[in-house]
């Protein structure tokens, strides 16, 4: 037998012809390649493997989960003066950099970090304290773990 | 002559019977000893709250003393029940309320607790003392504040694992500053924070206190405060072991735990930071009782922390603790009897954690009073499995997940079936087996025709047909309760072995081939037994072939239940269909 995970349950011999086949069937019948087998799948199934749901909460916020890389981070961007806001999966940066020039494009103007300027503006965040803060003076990794939302200011304001 | 034993002397040898099994068997011999059971028994014990009805268990038992009820089938704890089942705790405590006022415990198993409940609980038993549920839900903190203000007597007071809706730490300011009956309290479910001040208090006027289980929410920085108001403590379960600690405060709570000269049992330690570990030293050697389900510590940490209990009976941990975990409590932890081993996930994340077969196959060599096992592993042999059970035939409890799906031997990519073969040939034992991996009909040949004295049965992504069932139902004789989930069969096998159901408390089937015409046809077979389809998203029509989600049937005295939601059908909403004898009483 091979060893993958496309396992057929079982085999045709014995099946019973009158038994509906998962191509027949109203129901989606979990069985067969359904069945979360590959990572992703088993982390988001809610009911395997069998573990009671205050583990599997526990589990899903265990430090040792770098899970940062992998999943997304949407956080809400506000131009001020803007009444509609725009929403943003910042895992999808490297860095400050590629962020600003992304949000230079979303909003068509420049958008930069630190220094107030006349002409560009200035981006800033709320943390997880819901303090406002300058975009730019912690490390990438720290920025993303304390982030909440995003404002873009208006030149001359900050 | 009159040859029956007076009914004094027969009270008198029945109050010797611990045992409600022993109590069950003595009831039936003929209806003198029935009557005189039924005025003697102090501890109820009802498996199945739909089983029978709460008026007929208030009347039959005039000395119960203590409750223990059981609501939504086991699969409920893992996600499979949708909600809104059933398991409503009210009628029962409405029923005690009225016609046994002297109730003093009460256990709920996986029920539904309202406030109204425990308000009526609180309201109506005035020597009331216990209170342990255990994965119940729908109940807030104000309904724990009316049990902990109201009753005078409290002694235990626990909520394992409930869903509580937490509307804050008050409820802790409830009990009265006059009550020191408090022996064991277990909040470790809950999220708010209590207030340190009103915990402080409590626990210096409890001297009785032998049990405390904090929430995650009590800090570190706060345990040791807490410790040197009770210091008569068998059971800690700490809340959060996490927060930065300056060194002084390390040396307090060290010193703190090394005053609880009694601790046997150690739970909580949510975050367990490594350099925390010697902190703990102290307490080992006692340590009976060892739960790191929470704790993040891997190895080599934990070889520091178990190669120092010597004396450990149970064991609960991550499979952070891997296989060389495992080799240091083979060697340190002889008295072990029980080890759940739950996956932390990380193998999903590719971190580096080797937890294997082997590493059960250690504790197995090492641990002669091994008796009960939990084990989550992404893979197994049957080389294994031989191992284990050759070196364990004393297993009583026997759980293994395999967590892939379908996953054969990795060494021989054979089906499990040999390995689960020498577990039930070997371990004549055993009352509770979980099994996992590829597994064909032969795996249950095999368990029908060793496992006589199982008592419980769970099946996942297994077998081939309908003989799989067939196996189990024909074979297993004391088999009570069989749970099975994604299993390519149903229909012939259970109408065959429909009168095996009536010996059973139940039976889940979930994402099986079982279609709506052979529930039906059951149903009609099988007055005495409920029969639930459970589907969250039925289909407009169901012709008699379609395959139904989920399937519970259960034995029943009770008749239908009245209080099935939409998604549950059973033949008595559909009079037209025709049931051959309704018997309700």
């Amino acid at each position: 037998m091979e060893n993958s995970n496309s396992y057929s349950p079982y085999s045709s011999s014995s099946v019973d012809s009158t038994k509906p086949s998962p191509s027949e069937s109203s129901v989606n019948l979990s069985l067969s390649l359904t069945f979360p087998s590959t990572s992703s799948q088993r982390e988001t199934s809610q009911d395997w493997p069998p573990i009671k749901p205050r583990l599997r909460d526990t589990l899903k916020s265990l430090c040792l989960r770098q899970r940062r890389y992998n999943t997304a981070l949407f956080v809400k961007v506000y131009m001020e003066g803007v009444p509609i806001g725009r929403k943003l999966d910042l895992s999808t940066f490297s860095g400050y950099e590629s962020l600003l020039e992304n949000l230079s494009h979303m909003f068509d103007t420049s958008v930069i970090c630190g220094n107030r300027d006349r002409k560009h503006h200035v981006l800033t965040y709320q943390d997880k304290d819901g303090d406002w803060m300058m975009v730019g003076d912690i490390p990438w990794d720290m920025f993303l773990e304390t982030v909440r939302r995003l404002k873009i200011t208006r030149p001359e304001r900050c | 002559m009159d040859r029956r034993f007076p009914f004094k002397v027969l009270e008198h040898i029945f109050s010797f019977l611990d045992v409600n099994e022993d109590r069950n068997s003595v009831s039936m011999v003929c209806k003198s000893w029935f009557e005189t059971e039924r005025r003697t028994r102090k501890r109820v014990f009802v498996g199945n709250c739909y089983a029978v009805s709460p008026l007929k268990v208030a009347r039959r038992f005039p000395k119960m003393r203590s409750l223990t009820l059981k609501g939504k089938p086991h699969f409920a704890d893992y996600n499979l029940v949708p909600d809104g089942w059933g398991g409503y705790a009210w009628p029962w405590i409405e029923a005690m309320a009225a016609r046994r006022p002297l109730l003093e415990e009460i256990r709920l198993k996986r029920m539904v607790v309202t406030d109204e409940c425990l308000e009526k609980i609180a309201a109506s038993f005035r020597d009331f003392k216990s209170l342990v549920l255990t994965s119940c839900e729908g109940f807030s903190t104000d309904g724990i504040a009316a049990v902990a203000s109201t009753c005078r007597k409290l002694r235990d007071l626990e909520l394992r694992e409930c869903i509580v809706d937490d509307l804050g730490g008050d409820w802790l300011t409830y009990f009265p500053e006059t009550s020191t009956s408090l022996a064991s309290l277990d909040f470790s479910c809950l999220d708010s924070e209590v207030k340190l001040s009103d915990l402080e208090r409590l626990l210096s006027r409890s001297p009785n206190l032998k049990s405390l289980k904090l929430n995650r929410s009590v800090t570190l920085d706060v345990l040791a405060s807490l410790l040197r108001r009770a210091p008569q403590l068998v059971e800690l379960g700490t809340g959060s072991f996490s927060d930065e600690l300056d060194p002084e405060e390390i040396s307090k709570l060290t010193k703190a735990l090394s005053e609880l000269k009694q601790l046997k049992s150690l739970s909580g330690l949510w975050d367990l930071l490594p350099e925390y570990i010697p902190v703990l030293y102290s307490v080992c050697p006692r340590l009976t009782s060892l739960n790191l389900s929470y704790a993040t510590v891997q190895m080599p940490d934990l070889i520091d922390l178990l190669s120092r209990c010597s004396k450990l009976q149970k064991l609960w941990v991550m499979d952070l603790i891997e296989d060389k975990g495992l080799k240091t409590v083979a060697l340190c932890c002889k008295e072990l009897r029980e080890l759940r081993v739950f996956p932390s996930g990380a193998d999903l994340d590719e971190t580096d954690v080797t937890l294997t077969e082997q590493g059960l196959v250690s504790v197995s060599e090492g641990c002669q009073k091994l008796e009960s096992v939990l084990y989550f592993c992404v893979q197994f042999t049957n080389a294994a499995l031989v191992s284990i059970a050759k070196n364990r035939p004393n297993f009583r409890c026997f759980r293994l997940c395999v967590m892939e799906p379908f996953a054969p031997d990795y060494r021989t990519q054979q089906p499990l079936d040999e390995g689960f073969k020498a577990i039930v040939e070997r371990c004549k034992d055993l009352r509770r087996l979980s099994v996992s991996g590829l597994l064909t009909d032969k795996a249950f040949e095999y368990i029908g025709v060793h496992a006589k004295k199982l008592r419980m049965l769970s099946i996942a992504f297994a077998g081939d047909s309908d003989l799989m069932l067939h196996h189990l139902l024909s074979g297993c004789e004391r088999l009570k309760k069989l749970e099975i989930r994604d299993c390519p069969f149903g229909d012939t096998a259970l109408l065959e072995n429909a009168a095996k159901l009536e010996t059973m408390r139940s039976l889940w089937m979930s994402s099986c081939f079982v279609s709506f015409g052979a529930c039906k046809q059951l149903s009609q077979k099988m007055p005495r037994l409920n029969v639930e389809v459970i589907d969250e998203h039925p289909p407009k029509t169901r012709p008699d072939s379609s395959p139904v989600e989920r399937i519970y049937i259960y034995r029943t005295v009770a008749g239908p239940r009245q209080d099935t939601p939409e998604f549950v059908w059973t033949i008595h909403k559909n009079p037209e269909v025709g049931v051959s004898r309704l018997s309700i009483r």
